[in-house]
């Protein structure tokens, strides 16, 4: 009988082979076996994942074997560029991210869990439910799209991870230097994360069922406080006083000398303190889709609103996985079957997932062709407002619901005296939408998508050591979606339209992959490996999206469809199609386990170049030295391994918008239309959208990196240090041309600029009680990641591009010399104290006492655009994961800490809570604000018409960003499966837990979360916060059950 | 692999090649005329480059405030107060715009230029190929004027221009009136393709004899418009409120107007008056948004007349200030009731929303209720971009009210009267002056009173000159009636600085305008003010070889 040393169960599917001879056998469901054998054979034991064991037969006629568990992480097997690798044989900057560690932390996106988990991978969460945290590998590395490429099972894949179910996931392997990911040549600019589905295990099925559920509160306390209806009154006369201006403030605050709160905000066209009794007589209430019937009555709420308490809501989430594997010697399978649903703290929204898997593998030919398959399907589905964007933070916005929450004046009740939404109709109520109306008004808004994703692989030992490889990938989506606009009235800017919007489309791609690999071990001291390849990818997608206006009745979702809209009757598809091609092939070679090296060439074809510079080019080289393995080394005991290893590399990337080598012109309704024949007839003409740049090439990155890998005392400690260089140049860049060369057109992306990151990751980690039988074992993980960005150069004779655009704000540049989406604006210096302070020293039009004053970067001696600098960098200045797991008996603690630090955050909403901007919310840091009493403050005083200049761009926004999380505490306890049910209950492993997230958050800034996804204007703009999403803290109880 | 499978072509896109047919060349002129509306695509956002150009032509001078809240679009403020810097967005919105525009007609005529030459199969006859020429150029020229008015110094690009930076070192009113005469010479009389929406003959005069008068060229400008005034009905003849009506537009007296297109062809309102989309009162109205756009109380109290029923020449229209309920507070307020005896002119009504009074027919303006924010942009709406609330309906785009499909006039017959009055007056013959102007307000006389409760709501007159005394006199009677009859449709700061009055006129008006409004105390005006500055991010991107305008 053949048991492991673990888990002290029977190892089913081991093979027992006798040395030097052809006959062999293998382990039932048991562990149990039988061979005919001679006393003077040697059996030898293996299976995968266990040391091989060789025992002599002698005597025995009934053995009982254990197998060692293979726990040094030395041998383990990690997949890289299309081929696997002992882990002590890479030669390049790798992470490999232990799934054990991943599943701690239940997540819907696997993405979101490899925060803090690997050093150089820098993850944004976004707590809008199943949206893709926005992902960056040592890094900005360029000015365009900077996610990473994945290769699912083999086959490449970019964008949204939502759909896959972070349980199928067997391992993650981030590959972070150019030397390991140029073998994906022209996609492999931002990094390439490998991610390997569960395979089967041979054996008698063996069924898990994983599970939990709980509840997901906001964090409330992290909301922003907004002053309270009395104290915006003030506020409001303040503005007037200061300026020196008869107060007009509307009609809501009375004509004396001190604001009185009115009963009423709206009374049918009565407005404040004008609203009498007759006016708000409940019988005149009409709630009507006609504006001349409108008639509303909505009381003031003179306690105040607190909006952001009225858009959230605890939220339940709960997950259930079913999954079976098995197989015997020739075949072997996995399936798995998934529910994910989690409501979102912000009320009416959610996000719902179903996922079936399977993996085959099946070998025929005593095992020299194998061949199967690996597949997924899944559906899912997000409702609601901020819901599974494409791009992280995409719903972010000052029209958003988030939006609004900042802007929406605190008097508003969230209902009017009948039930239906109160809004900011009224007198002087500034132009917000209540944000609950426009959070319920999106609650029937689905995206639907029905995904596909997998591959079919067949591969043959054409001869000993000589493997050939054909692989076929297919991704196929087909998603769909609607979203209805329903009556404004009561908002200040609404009206009565009302309307439906659908869409449907598809996006697929294949990948066929063609390897031939050869590997061979000669004199037992040169270990060689030769890859050579092909590569083919074609992609195409198409979209049709459609609506119509005024509906005879709202909201019934059973009468809602196109045809049933009765005007503005609209449609549109459009669609793509891109291809690459790809030549590739790598050497490794190792001698002694001791010189290591490694060289990649690849050569890719695209169709985004024209035939000037169709083609690309990435060699890379690394070696490695094993220290470890030489002589002199060998005496000293507390090293186990000690690896240098030195790589260099370059990776390329191509994702711009296609035809970029061509002049384009469109025919559109919308761009290019005139009623030549007069009135409403329109004519459809044409205009050129884009310009070409014939010569337009691949952006290319060259890296160097530099790294030490060790395990000391036997593996009680292991780590890694690595020190990396990159440099991006020809990057892509929408350069913008004059308008009076391509007007309105868009301007061809053109190879200029550089970017550099340096950088040094550090990770170490102690490992208790690994080897002996310890009841208590514990393992302890700290990991570092620096990374300086700077942008070297742009265009000649551009030295900075100002970005980012909202309101009239303009948040970010580039701006040679500085770190990428670097904030821009005016540098604060204090307020003005008096008359004669402006007087003498350099001020605006405009400019006040008790206003914001400005540094006058160019010494000119006025305020004037020209005195715009740097402001802030949102990117941190390291980031920090702490990890720990400690099992006692059968207790198990898990916990995980991440920090960042030295960020900054460009706080936008502050343009509605900090400044006379608009009437609306302001925040209660404006009780501080400088008076004549207070000079000390550093908060500009109330002023009603202030200059817009005192709300530009400046340093008064900027956050110190940096803060400390507490992700997750895990504690988890497994039942003694014989002892509690009796060994005749199949159930072999029972553990149940309890698990929290986001406990704790320690940070200095004032907006609700300090992990703020980039927003995407011209190029990304990273920590800008227009509102985000906040990460709730979770509270879950689950339950691991193995049959 | 095959080159094939590398070689995509683009989707819903067009190229050169299949472009340079006869289709491909009508394609891209409708495309050059799609420019009139200062949009590509999108309503709001389009300000700068309204046809209207009530940003620049009115906000910018004595005519109107920028209204609605002080935050709201605060670089429109700068504009106001003529403290724009070159970071304000409704600068590179004027100058995106424009240059678009210049782009189609470039591309119209090169492409056409390739198709004649024989690059093409069917060509077009040589008169349909002079007639998109003349379409074209009109239409190159109409953009570049905008862009002269505001900016001064313009790089001239053309179909013949290669390389990528321009310089801005030269002056482009001769390339204008180049192609406004190849315009004359080329269009008829009646419209190309007998569609109401071109170009004809008339436009390319009176707009040449525009920039003429601009140039100084009296002589030139007047033959050129006094062509149009013969070709045209008597305007005496043309109902003065047929201008402002969506159900009236594009009759004798839109001599170039922007067509704009509003209803069921499927867009949001791209193709409507996306310009004018904030000019509307805010709160209790038919069209609620958004409160800009603002008549200021100098030009209500232009519309003063003395008991001939003549305007108040010599700025006494300004004593005692009419200024509806502004400033009153509390049962004042409340209890305000308009004064109809006031003595004016009935243009005032067709110009200027105010308290007591129909508005349209939308009812009796209300007074601060219709306003987003009466202490900052006075008591008074603006009424020559609306609406009738009966033709909302079919009038604006579907679920966005604020975007009409009322057409803007560029160019109308009571302006090509009184620029050729002013030049006759340049050319000393006071007698044709004084017989055009008085055409002006003969028309003016004959609108209908507004009434309420059954009496009229001002005492209405407007009489006819006897006589124009001296050039003098007759000068500033011609420049009165200008803004009189043109107010709020975009040329009184352009006529301003033609006039070479900016400084005197504006000063003297931030002197009253500023008792009403703080933010208008006190503000200097100097030379650089004729002109705005030039878009940094234009001057950025040409490598040095824009150059700022002085000043700036």
């Amino acid at each position: 009988r053949v048991t492991s040393s673990d888990e002290k169960l029977p190892v089913i599917g081991a093979t027992i082979k006798v040395k030097n001879a052809t006959t062999g056998t293998t382990t039932d469901a048991n562990g149990a076996f039988s061979i005919t054998v001679n006393p003077t054979d040697v059996l030898v034991f293996s299976f995968v994942g266990y040391l091989s064991k060789e025992v002599p037969v002698g005597t025995q006629t009934n053995m009982s074997v254990v197998l060692q568990a293979e726990d040094n992480n030395l041998s383990e097997v990690v997949v890289t560029g299309y081929s696997s690798q002992r882990k002590k044989d890479l030669t390049g900057a790798v992470a490999v991210v232990s799934m054990d560690l991943l599943k701690s932390q239940p997540a819907a996106s696997a993405v979101e869990a490899l925060q803090g988990k690997a050093t150089g991978v820098q993850i944004i969460n976004d707590g809008a439910p199943g949206s893709t945290p926005q992902i960056r590998i040592r890094g900005t590395s360029t000015i365009n799209n900077n996610e990473p490429l994945y290769v699912i099972d083999g086959v490449p894949f970019e964008g949204k991870l939502s759909w896959l179910n972070q349980n199928d996931i067997e391992s993650m392997q981030v590959l972070k230097d150019a030397s390991s990911a140029s073998i994906y040549g022209s996609r492999a600019n931002n990094g390439v994360v490998i991610i390997t589905t569960k395979k089967g295990v041979a054996g008698a099925p063996r069924i898990t069922f994983d599970s939990y559920y709980g509840t997901q509160s906001p964090r409330k306390s992290s909301f922003p406080e907004m002053m309270n209806p009395q104290q915006y009154a003030q506020y409001v006369f303040d503005g007037y006083t200061n300026a020196g201006k008869a107060i007009a403030a509307g009609r809501n605050y009375g004509s004396g000398p001190t604001p009185v709160l009115p009963e009423y905000l709206v009374a049918g066209s009565k407005l404040g303190q004008d609203v009498t009794a007759a006016d708000a007589d409940p019988s005149k209430y009409n709630y009507s889709r006609d504006p001349n019937l409108f008639y509303q009555i909505t009381r003031a709420n003179k306690q105040g609103t607190n909006w952001f308490d009225e858009i959230t809501d605890a939220a339940p989430v709960q997950n259930y996985q079913l999954s079976a594997t098995g197989g015997g010697e020739n075949a072997t399978y996995t399936f798995s079957g998934g529910y994910l649903n989690q409501k979102g703290t912000i009320k009416y929204t959610g996000f719902k997932r179903y996922n079936f898997r399977s993996n085959t593998t099946i070998s025929a030919f005593n095992k020299h062709v194998r061949f199967g398959e690996n597949a997924q399907y899944s559906y899912s589905e997000g409702y609601g407002f901020g819901v599974n964007p494409n791009t992280p933070g995409g719903y972010q916005d000052q029209g958003s619901a988030l939006g609004w929450a900042y802007r929406i004046p605190t008097i508003i009740p969230v209902y009017d005296i009948n039930g239906n939404f109160a809004g900011s109709r009224g007198s002087q109520l500034g132009n917000a939408e209540n944000p609950l109306a426009f959070l319920y008004r999106a609650k029937d808004n689905l995206n639907k998508s029905n995904f596909f994703f997998g591959n079919a692989f067949a591969e043959a030992d054409i001869l000993p050591g000589l493997v050939f490889k054909t692989n076929f990938g297919l991704r196929y989506e087909n998603f769909n979606g609607l979203s209805m606009r329903y009556p404004n009235l009561e908002f200040s800017e609404g009206n009565n339209s009302n309307n439906l919007n659908e869409y449907q489309g598809y996006n697929t791609e294949w990948t066929w992959t063609n390897t031939l690999n050869y590997s061979k071990v000669f004199n037992e001291k040169h270990r060689v490996n030769i890859l050579a390849g092909t590569e083919a990818i074609k992609s195409r997608s198409r979209q049709l999206n459609a609506g119509r206006n005024d509906f005879f009745i709202l909201g019934n979702q059973d009468y809602y469809y196109l045809s049933t809209g009765s005007s503005n009757i609209s449609n549109n598809s459009f669609g793509s199609v891109g291809s690459l091609f790809s030549l590739f092939g790598k050497v490794d070679y190792s001698f002694n386990d001791r010189y290591l090296a490694s060289i990649t060439l690849r050569r890719d074809g695209s169709s985004n170049f024209g035939d000037a510079n169709k083609y690309g080019f990435y060699p890379a080289a690394s070696a490695a030295w094993r220290l470890s393995e030489e002589e002199f080394m060998k005496s000293v005991k507390w090293i186990s391994d000690l690896k240098l290893r030195v790589g260099y590399g370059q990776t390329g990337n191509q994702r711009i918008p296609p035809y970029q080598y061509i002049n384009r012109f469109q025919s559109s309704i919308i761009n290019s239309a005139y009623a030549v024949g007069g009135a409403n007839s329109l004519t459809t003409g044409v205009w050129q959208n884009a310009y070409q740049n014939a010569d337009v090439k691949w952006e290319s990155l060259k890296a160097l990196n530099v790294g030490l890998d060790f395990t000391l005392l036997n593996g009680a400690f292991d780590g890694s240090v690595d020190w990396y260089s990159k440099k991006t140049s020809d990057m892509l860049y929408n350069l913008p041309l004059p308008s009076s060369t391509v007007g309105l057109g868009s301007s061809p992306f053109v190879n200029i600029g550089d970017m550099s990151n340096k950088g040094v990751e550090f990770n170490v980690a102690y490992h208790y009680g690994r080897e002996a039988e310890s009841p208590l074992k514990f393992d302890i993980g700290l990991n570092f990641s620096k990374n300086v960005n700077k942008i070297v150069r742009l265009a000649p004779g551009i030295f900075n591009q100002v970005y980012g655009n909202y309101r009239s704000l303009q948040t970010s540049v580039l701006q040679e010399g500085a770190p990428f989406g670097s904030f821009f604006g005016y540098k604060t210096a204090g307020i003005y104290q008096s008359a004669a302070d402006i007087q003498n020293n350099p001020s605006y039009t405009g400019a006040r006492v008790g206003g914001l004053r400005y540094q006058d970067i160019n010494g000119d001696g006025v305020i004037d655009p020209k005195d715009r600098t740097i402001i802030g960098d949102p990117n941190p200045d390291f980031t920090l994961g702490l990890n720990l797991n400690v099992s006692y008996k059968n207790f198990d603690v898990s916990a995980f800490i991440y920090g960042v630090q030295g960020n900054d955050i460009f706080q936008a909403t502050r343009y509605f809570t900090d400044f006379p901007s608009f009437d609306g919310a302001k925040s209660t840091r404006l009780l501080d604000a400088w008076s004549p009493s207070n000079t000390s403050s550093l908060t500009p005083s109330a002023y009603a018409g202030a200059s817009d200049l005192e709300f530009a761009s400046s340093s008064y926004y900027i956050q110190n960003g940096s803060f400390v999380r507490l992700k997750n505490l895990q504690i988890g306890y497994s039942i003694p499966t014989a002892k509690t049910f009796g060994s005749k209950v199949a159930i072999n492993r029972f553990r149940v837990y309890v698990s929290a997230t986001n406990l704790f958050t320690i940070t200095k800034y004032t907006g609700m979360d300090p992990e703020v996804s980039q927003i995407t204007d011209t190029f990304s703009a990273p920590g800008v916060d227009q509102g985000v999403y906040p990460t709730p803290r979770q509270f879950l109880i689950g339950i691991n059950v193995g049959f | 692999c095959k080159k094939e499978f590398l070689t995509v072509q683009p989707q819903g896109e067009l190229t050169e090649s299949q472009l340079t047919t006869q289709d491909g060349v009508e394609g891209l002129l409708v495309g050059a005329y799609g420019l009139l509306n200062g949009n590509v695509n999108g309503t709001y956002g389009n300000y700068g480059a309204a046809p209207s150009q009530w940003l620049f032509g009115e906000v910018a001078s004595d005519n109107a405030h920028k209204g609605s809240s002080v935050g709201d679009q605060p670089n429109m403020n700068a504009i106001e107060q003529h403290a724009p810097t070159s970071t304000n967005d409704n600068l590179a919105n004027l100058w995106d715009r424009c240059f678009e525009g210049i782009q189609r007609c470039n591309n119209t005529l090169k492409i056409l230029g390739n198709l004649q030459g024989g690059q093409g199969t069917v060509k077009f006859s040589d008169a349909r190929a002079k007639e998109i020429q003349g379409e074209a150029r009109l239409l190159r020229a109409h953009y570049y004027f905008f862009l002269v008015r505001v900016f001064k110094s313009v790089p001239y690009v053309t179909e013949a221009t290669s390389g990528t930076f321009v310089p801005n070192d030269k002056d482009i009113y001769p390339n204008i009136v180049d192609d406004l005469t190849f315009a004359v010479a080329n269009l008829s009389t009646t419209k190309p393709r007998n569609q109401k929406g071109r170009v004809d003959k008339y436009a390319a005069q009176a707009y040449l004899g525009k920039v003429y008068l601009y140039q100084k060229k009296y002589t030139e400008a007047y033959d050129l418009l006094n062509a149009v005034i013969l070709a045209k009905p008597d305007l005496t003849t043309l109902p003065y409120s047929d201008n402002f009506d969506i159900t009236k537009e594009g009759g004798p007296e839109a001599i170039m107007s922007v067509e704009h297109s509003v209803g069921t062809d499927g867009t949001g309102g791209d193709n409507g008056n996306v310009g004018d989309i904030l000019n509307f009162p805010y709160g209790n109205t038919p069209i609620n948004c958004c409160g800009f756009f603002q008549p200021t109380i100098d030009l209500a109290n232009s519309f003063k007349v003395d008991a001939n029923g003549l305007p108040l020449l010599d700025g006494s229209y300004r004593t005692n200030a009419y200024k509806s309920d502004f400033g009153l507070v509390g049962a004042a307020k409340d209890n305000y009731v308009l004064d109809k005896t006031l003595p004016l002119d009935p243009r005032i009504e067709a110009t200027i929303g105010r308290r007591g009074v129909p508005y349209r027919d939308w009812g009796i303006m209300a007074g601060d209720t219709w306003i987003r924010d009466a202490s900052n942009g006075g008591p008074f709406v603006a009424v020559k971009n609306t609406i009738e609330s009966a033709q909302i309906a079919s009038g604006t785009a579907p679920g966005t009210t604020n975007v009409t499909g009322l057409n803007v006039n560029l160019i109308r017959l009571a302006d090509v009267y009184l620029m050729a009055a002013e030049c006759a007056v340049e050319n000393n013959n006071l007698p044709r002056a004084l017989a055009l102007v008085n055409a002006v307000r003969q028309r003016a006389a004959k609108i209908t009173p507004q009434q309420v409760n059954g009496t009229p709501a001002a005492a209405y007159r407007v009489s006819q000159y006897t006589t124009f005394p001296t050039a003098a006199y007759a000068r500033n009677a011609v420049r009165f009636e200008r803004r009189l009859e043109l107010a709020m449709e975009g040329h009184r700061f352009f006529d301003l600085v033609r006039w070479g009055i900016v400084k005197q006129t504006l000063e003297s008006y931030f002197a009253f305008e500023g008792g009403f409004f703080d933010y208008l105390k006190g503000i200097n005006i100097e030379t650089r003010d004729d002109y705005f500055p030039l878009p940094q991010d234009q001057i950025d991107r040409s490598k040095g070889t824009l150059k700022q305008s002085p000043g700036y």
